[in-house]
């Protein structure tokens, strides 16, 4: 029956076809013509209706089964997990330079992002973080440099969701679209099952609001759905661009739990942020830029420790003490509350200097500069140079 | 393949055919799931089909047959047709790229298939296709319709008639021609006034300034728009000064490829 139609369809625009080629023109077709026109069309029909039907032969459409499977990765059970890495998915960012017109936004920046850990990276605003990120996705082309994932370039790779996930900006959604659909249709891109979008939906929280409409979600609701997005595929890399804002306290530390996981189970996981406070707790390694230069590339306890110690002291002779600290090398700042701020001489140091001369010392603190302050110290010359001159490079681009 | 390779790229490599059916599952997917193309769709279906009945009712009315034989019969199923239908299609179109860049979501998109040229042509076929579809169903409403108000003054034409299926069916294919110049724009334009202001400019404007210039320029200027092109065709019967069926069939066809061919050397070249 369907072979009827779809042939008697087919020889119906041949007809037509024929007629047009044929416009203008006074003498017709004889009836034998269509004759002819209908016996070949009608088997064409039944041979493309054949084909069509052959390329999806099973109940599942070929983007209702998931390739993980397909691959020999086993079933898909838990929601994380499956992926198993052996070759590690490392970010290579190789001397990566990105100019708009006079402004360098990435200047020959380096740094290599790890599987098996957090990655923050860090940068006042305008730093160069997000345009760095579009780099590695292949959104944009650098100027020069490359940016690798696993060795390739992100427009090397097929179907890449199911390598890397990426969250750049959660508003970046259609709002006539169901959160449904958005997923669905990001998820028959690269050919993902349905059952995995229902997963992903459960997963982070969104399942009873997957028939809303995005417009009417909130920034939140719309950060989750990102997230949802990018793990769709269960890839091996996920990239995060400020995935924080619009969280609300139990979200955040939702996010920061499944950061964790993700790198538990090997996965290279980089997540940007201009706060440090957000990803102090995170990060177990930090790339720091500004101005679109490498500041710090570090494991994020030795950031803390590499900078800024300095003790605290209280007694009631403050000053005799301060004099006495200053005669031996130290450099001692008074605190606003009376105490004093001691560098270049160490806790026990101080003591004994104090018990020697029959001082009080009421409080002795040794103290590490926390990440924030670590943080806004190492930026701080970026931030200020931002309003000053531009660099020689971006000069010259210009 | 080797084990550590599958894990690499964690997946095995499917087939070209698996990929396009990706990409064109992907764009369905998005066409399908946004209320307000159905409502396009479904203003541009009834006003056409209005808009032709009541131009088939005053041509059926007015006393004076006019001269000419089949041929204004034919033209005058379009004449709705060619106003009500294409607009409304081709802001659709323009909105398919305009409206992901405008929300962002066009990143998404070249993450998920990071060969633009991919998305480019999986638009296409989505968009031009569904016009193709549209266009085709209501041509044949706005023919079968028209006629039969008009045989009621024995004016009409038959669809059996020489030189009329092919109008018919060329006029559902003056829809898509539109709906894939329309896309393309809006791909290298990028913002949807702009776009939609460009496409209209296209579609109509250049025709509509053609016919104001003196006459010998009229028609050979004239005859490379598409207006122009789509009316000898729907004519089914020689235009003077226009260029003939199948010439005027490459034009209606040139002018979607030739943008398509732009937004694709545009958008694989620019950053998104």
């Amino acid at each position: 029956m369907a072979i009827a139609v779809l042939g008697a369809a087919v020889a119906f625009v041949a007809w037509c076809l024929v007629d047009l080629a044929r416009a203008g023109q006074v003498r017709y077709l004889p009836k034998w013509a269509w004759g002819v026109v209908i016996c070949v069309s009608v088997p064409w029909g039944g041979l493309v209706y054949l084909i069509l039907g052959k390329a999806r032969p099973a109940a599942t459409a070929p983007w209702e089964a998931p390739v993980a499977e397909e691959a020999g990765l086993g079933p898909s059970g838990p929601l994380f997990g499956r992926h198993v890495p052996v070759s590690p998915a490392v970010i290579e960012v190789d001397r990566l330079t990105k100019r708009f017109g006079p402004v360098t936004a990435v200047d020959a920046l380096s740094f290599t992002v790890r599987p098996g850990r957090v990655t923050g990276f860090l940068g006042p605003n305008g730093a160069g973080k997000t345009t760095t990120m579009r780099l590695i996705l292949g959104l944009d082309a650098p100027t020069s440099g490359r940016a690798l994932i696993g060795g390739r370039g992100y427009q090397e790779i097929i179907r890449p969701l199911h390598v890397v996930g990426s969250l750049l900006d959660a508003t970046a959604v259609h709002g006539g679209r169901t959160a449904w659909f958005h997923l669905l249709s990001i998820a028959r891109s690269n050919g993902i099952g349905r059952r995995r979008v229902v997963q992903v939906l459960e997963a982070t929280g969104l399942a009873a609001v997957a028939g809303r409409r995005v417009r009417e979600f909130s920034l939140g609701m719309k950060q989750r759905l990102g997230i949802a997005a990018a793990l769709l595929a269960d890839p091996a890399v996920l990239i995060f661009d400020e995935p924080v804002n619009g969280l609300d306290a139990a979200g955040v530390r939702w996010i920061r739990q499944l950061f964790k996981s993700m790198a538990a189970e090997g996965r290279t996981v980089l997540v940007s942020s201009h706060l440090m406070s957000e990803i102090a707790l995170t990060a177990d390694h930090l790339v720091i830029i500004g101005r679109g230069r490498l500041l710090a590339d570090t494991p994020t306890g030795r950031f803390v420790s590499g900078t800024h110690r300095d003790v605290l002291v209280r007694s009631p002779r403050a000053g005799e003490l301060a004099g006495l600290l200053t005669a031996r090398g130290a450099v001692v700042r008074p605190e606003g509350d009376g105490g004093l701020a001691v560098t270049g001489v160490d806790a026990p140091a101080i003591g004994d200097l104090a018990a020697g001369h029959g001082i009080a010392v009421h409080e002795l603190v040794p103290r590490h500069g926390s990440l924030e302050q670590a943080y806004l110290d190492i930026t701080g010359d970026s931030t200020d140079y931002r309003a000053g001159t531009r660099t020689p490079e971006g000069t010259a681009a210009s | 393949m080797t084990a550590p390779q599958i894990a690499t790229t964690g997946l095995a490599v499917p087939s070209r055919l698996v990929r396009a059916r990706d990409v064109l599952a992907f764009e369905w997917t998005k066409l399908r799931s946004v209320r307000s193309n159905y409502v396009t769709a479904l203003i541009a279906a009834v006003a056409t089909i209005g808009s032709t009945a009541v131009i088939a009712h005053t041509v059926a009315s007015t006393p004076a047959p006019p001269p000419g034989g089949t041929i204004p019969a034919l033209t005058t199923s379009f004449l709705g047709y060619a106003e009500y239908a294409v607009i409304p299609v081709s802001v659709l179109a323009v909105l398919q790229f305009t409206s992901e860049y405008t929300t962002g979501l066009i990143r998404i998109t070249f993450c998920a298939v990071p060969r633009r040229w991919a998305v480019l042509a999986g638009k296409a076929a989505v968009t031009g296709g569904a016009a193709l579809l549209v266009g085709e169903v209501l041509a044949f409403i706005c023919f079968f319709l028209t006629q039969a108000m008009l045989s009621g003054r024995h004016r009409g034409v038959s669809l059996f008639q020489p030189g009329v299926p092919g109008s018919v069916l060329a006029a559902g294919f003056v829809l898509c021609a539109c709906a894939l110049t329309a896309l393309s724009l809006g791909a290298i334009i990028r913002h949807t006034p702009g776009s939609i202001t460009a496409s209209l400019a296209a579609i109509y404007g250049l025709a509509a300034f053609c016919l104001v210039l003196p006459s010998p320029w009229k028609e050979d200027f004239g005859r490379f728009t598409m207006p122009f092109a789509a009316y000898e065709i729907l004519a089914a019967h020689p235009q003077p000064g226009l260029l003939p069926a199948g010439l005027s069939m490459l034009v209606l066809i040139g002018w979607p490829a030739a943008a398509l061919l732009a937004a694709a050397f545009v958008i694989t070249r620019r950053d998104a």
